[in-house]
């Protein structure tokens, strides 16, 4: 017994110290990834999931009460929508971001940027979103996200996509990340048109005011906006935008803050119409 | 060349000491060896050799061994002042190739510098070297073994292979290896022992830029660290014997496998019944994309190689049987093997007065039957495990050896090999080729001997000139070899290609050994050709010349 027991032990010395240098699993999915030069668009080989998906910017704060029923229904309206709906929550810099005690601030100098852009610090009414940053004839089409969130969706989903967006792979290589954008054009597009790269964070325990005025220190954000990875209006995409145009691009992007758990990380790549800032498609994918 | 410099100073360091303490000052002693090949060739446009711009060729290698105790420590030298023909030109040079130092007790071991090892058949780690094969995968770092009790050994290794002059990659592995009957007391002496093994190696290496086919501006991800698993069991009873390993190997697109995703495993199982004047063994392989390199660029097929397949053809010895080797397919092969020695005992019919040996041998080897999915970027091609595909190889050989008199003894060889090109790297008709030898060894008296072989090979193949391939057609051998005591020996031999084919090989030889020191003179014609030891092969050029090689020993 006493010898099995020191082979056991022997045995799991060993492997633990290889547990460190097991081998790496790529998905078939990435194979290939893009080897030009970063930022840079080529031809691509096109976009296998052509659907029009919508996404919806919620502006929030861990001081705005009633921000948590926005979470709960935009939770909700994911559920339903499945990988239709993407959902990014933007921390800009109000007094309803104002962290309550000794928690981190997630608020973004991008964020209060597209705030003040979309009059949402002006209106000062939290929460408020957007889905595909709508617009009617009277200004954006902001919203309180606690309800009528699946008739904005619907507006968007309900027309068939003139681009289709593809997130092939956001790798981890050694600091930074490499993410791969393809893009195809379903319909032909007149416009000049810019792609944002957005890093989102899920599953933050950061303490939130609820709406009985209580304080939830275990309150768990997700969608957080950590860092606009293009320029906050995104990047120029090199394009004819003829009908059936493929192309693609890599990005190399290495994270600001440490703090930040890439594990937990999407990436969220639209296309947007440069002047109308009208989001014409959108998808994520996971950070690995 | 600063590291062949460092190592020099290893070298001077350790060569300071070695003297003193050969005279006992240290205690321990010093042990070593000496080898010089050396090699002259000329040009012979009919078997294709080509002129030496550096006329005289050598391989020079002296290794010496300081043992005081459980400690050790050794340094090899090595110079190609140029590399032999057959040898890779990236050999050129000279300095300390090889050092280390090593502490072993019964129980313990710790091997720092330059290390051969290997993990169960070789399937997940073997770091050899082979001379005549110009390969030295021996890793530099550390190798530790550990028997924490009788009957269990784990060892742990990691270092840089060498490739060259230089060292390159990165080789973790540990492996495991138990006799079940050890830990038990009453099983220990059993008559069925059981032991089982395990072993896990990964290689990492940087990202390379390989570009995918179709697509400008795409490459391939490629896996950093790749990982090989293997378990094995050798089981034994009385005469009976059951061995088996199966290893797995993760993602790996490579050179060899062109740039594929398909992890790869291999399946070896080896059974064996022996008892006194008789023996017989099967073995059956299947590999399937189980390359393992620590470079997955490495242009030379041979180099670099950090896991190994056992070979499942008999290696021959004879010329005409040996001229077509079969090099093991780390991309994918099956195959069978059986083996079959019976010993006709003195005075029976077929024994006679001195009893008579049989040797029967078979192989045969395929390819994989396999689908194609795509090119580099896929996942390649799938397989059916017992579906097999194109005949890569095929022989058949028996031997039988009988002494006919108190001075006489004649072994005679009968021989069928069907050899497939494509293993070669060449399109081409399947090669059939029926051997006959006979071997007569003539004991004159205690210090004179003489041997006489006589070869023939029939072929159905042809020698065409676009393809270049001399071992075509149908060939005769004649081979006398005089033995003057142990001391001298003189060999003369003679290859010819009678029909269908194209040279006259002849070759002359003289050897004189004294004590540990050997001298040989050869003069004559190499054959273009490959040679194999283990399934592992190089390409030999045609030379025509004067070869020589002392060794000696201390």
């Amino acid at each position: 017994m006493k010898k099995i027991f020191q082979l056991f032990v022997s045995v799991f010395v060993f492997v633990s110290v290889f547990a460190f240098v097991s081998c790496d699993k790529i998905e078939e999915d990435n194979y290939i990834v893009y080897a030009g030069a970063a930022g840079k668009w080529y031809d691509g080989s096109g976009v296998a999931d052509k659907s029009q998906r919508a996404i919806i910017e919620k502006y929030t704060g861990v001081r705005c009460v009633n921000c948590p029923t926005a979470d709960e229904a935009i939770g909700v309206a994911v559920g339903q929508y499945g990988d239709k709906l993407i959902a990014v929550a933007i921390h800009d810099s109000s007094n309803f971001t104002k962290p309550i005690g000794d928690t981190p601030r997630l608020s973004t100098p991008d964020g209060e940027t597209m705030s003040q852009f979309f009059g949402v610090r002006d209106a000062g009414q939290y929460p408020a979103a957007l889905v595909n940053r709508a617009s009617t004839s009277t200004g954006w089409d902001l919203f309180t996200p606690t309800e009528g969130i699946n008739s904005h969706v619907d507006n968007i989903l309900s027309n068939n996509a003139t681009v289709a967006v593809a997130v092939d792979s956001a790798v981890i290589n050694n600091n930074s990340v490499d993410i791969t954008v393809n893009i195809e054009f379903l319909q032909p597009v007149s416009d000049e048109l810019s792609l944002t790269l957005m890093l989102i964070e899920d599953s933050l325990v950061v303490t939130q005011r609820l709406h009985d005025g209580s304080d939830n220190e275990n309150y768990v954000h997700n969608h957080v906006l950590r860092d606009v990875i293009t320029d906050v209006w995104g990047a120029d995409i090199d394009c004819t935008g003829a009908a059936g145009e493929k192309r693609v691009a890599l990005f190399q992007y290495k994270p600001e803050s440490s703090e930040w758990n890439l594990r937990r990380c999407h990436i969220v790549a639209f296309v947007s119409v440069k002047n109308s800032k009208q989001i014409l498609n959108v998808a994520d994918c996971h950070v690995r | 060349m600063n590291k062949r410099i460092s190592l020099l100073g290893v070298a001077l360091m350790l060569c300071g000491i070695i003297p003193s303490a050969a005279q006992g000052i240290l205690g321990g002693h010093v042990t070593g060896n000496i080898q010089f090949d050396g090699q002259i060739s000329h040009r012979d446009t009919i078997i294709g050799a080509d002129d030496v711009p550096k006329k005289l060729l050598s391989n020079i290698r002296t290794d010496i061994l300081y043992t005081n105790g459980d400690f050790s420590a050794g340094l090899r030298y090595e110079g190609y002042l140029g590399p032999m023909l057959g040898f890779r030109p990236d050999y050129e040079g000279q300095g300390i190739a090889n050092y280390f130092v090593s502490y072993r007790t019964q129980n313990f071991a710790v091997t720092a510098g330059h290390f051969y090892e290997q993990f169960g058949n070789g399937m997940t780690l073997r770091a050899y070297e082979d001379r005549y094969l110009g390969i030295d995968n021996a890793l530099r770092g550390i190798n530790i073994m550990y028997r924490p009790f009788n009957g269990v050994i784990l060892k742990g290794v990691i270092g840089q292979q060498r490739y060259f002059w230089e060292t390159t990659g990165l080789v973790r592995g540990i492996d495991g290896e138990v006799n079940v009957n050890s830990l038990v007391e009453s099983w220990k002496d059993a008559k069925t022992q059981l032991t089982l093994g395990a072993s896990f190696v990964s290689k990492y290496e940087d990202n390379d830029e390989i570009i995918s086919s179709g697509i400008d501006g795409y490459k391939l991800n490629l896996p950093q660290n790749v990982g090989a698993t293997a378990v094995r069991m050798d089981l034994s009873s009385g005469g009976f014997g059951l061995q088996a390993e199966y290893a797995h190997k993760g993602q790996d697109p490579n050179d060899l496998n062109d740039y594929i995703y398909r992890e790869g495993d291999v399946l070896w199982m080896s059974a064996s019944y022996s008892k006194k004047g008789m023996s017989a063994n099967i073995q059956a392989k299947r590999v399937d994309n189980m390359g393992f390199r620590s470079h997955r660029t490495e242009k030379y097929k041979e180099m670099l190689f950090i896991n190994y397949t056992p070979a499942i053809s008999k290696q021959h010895t004879y010329a005409f049987l040996s001229m077509y080797p079969y090099a093991t397919q780390s991309t994918g092969e099956m195959g069978l093997q059986g083996d079959f020695m019976y010993k006709f005992k003195k005075e029976t019919l077929l024994g006679g007065k001195y009893g008579t040996d049989v040797h029967i041998n078979t192989s045969l080897i395929t390819g994989l039957d396999t689908t194609r999915i795509g090119g580099r970027g896929t996942n390649g091609y799938t397989s059916d495990f017992f579906s097999t595909g194109d005949l890569y190889y095929g022989d058949l050989s028996v031997e039988i050896a009988k002494k006919l008199s108190s001075k006489l003894k004649l072994a005679a060889t009968y021989g069928y090999v069907v050899f497939n090109p494509i293993i070669e790297g060449h399109e081409g008709d399947l090669h059939h080729n029926n051997v006959v030898v006979a071997d007569l060894t003539w004991k004159i008296n205690k210090k004179n001997s003489i041997r006489f072989e006589a070869e023939w090979m029939g072929s159905d193949s042809k020698y065409d000139a676009t393809v270049d391939d001399k071992r075509c057609g149908d060939w005769i051998m004649g081979l006398v070899e005089y033995n003057l005591t142990s001391a001298w020996f003189v060999s003369l031999s003679d290859q010819y290609a009678y029909n269908d084919g194209i040279g006259n090989y002849y070759n002359l030889s003289v050897g004189y050994t004294k004590g540990a020191t050997r001298l040989q003179l050869g003069y004559g014609k190499q054959r273009e050709g490959i040679i194999c030891i283990g399934g592992v092969c190089r390409n030999v050029p045609a030379s025509n010349g004067l070869t020589f090689s002392l060794t000696t020993s201390f």
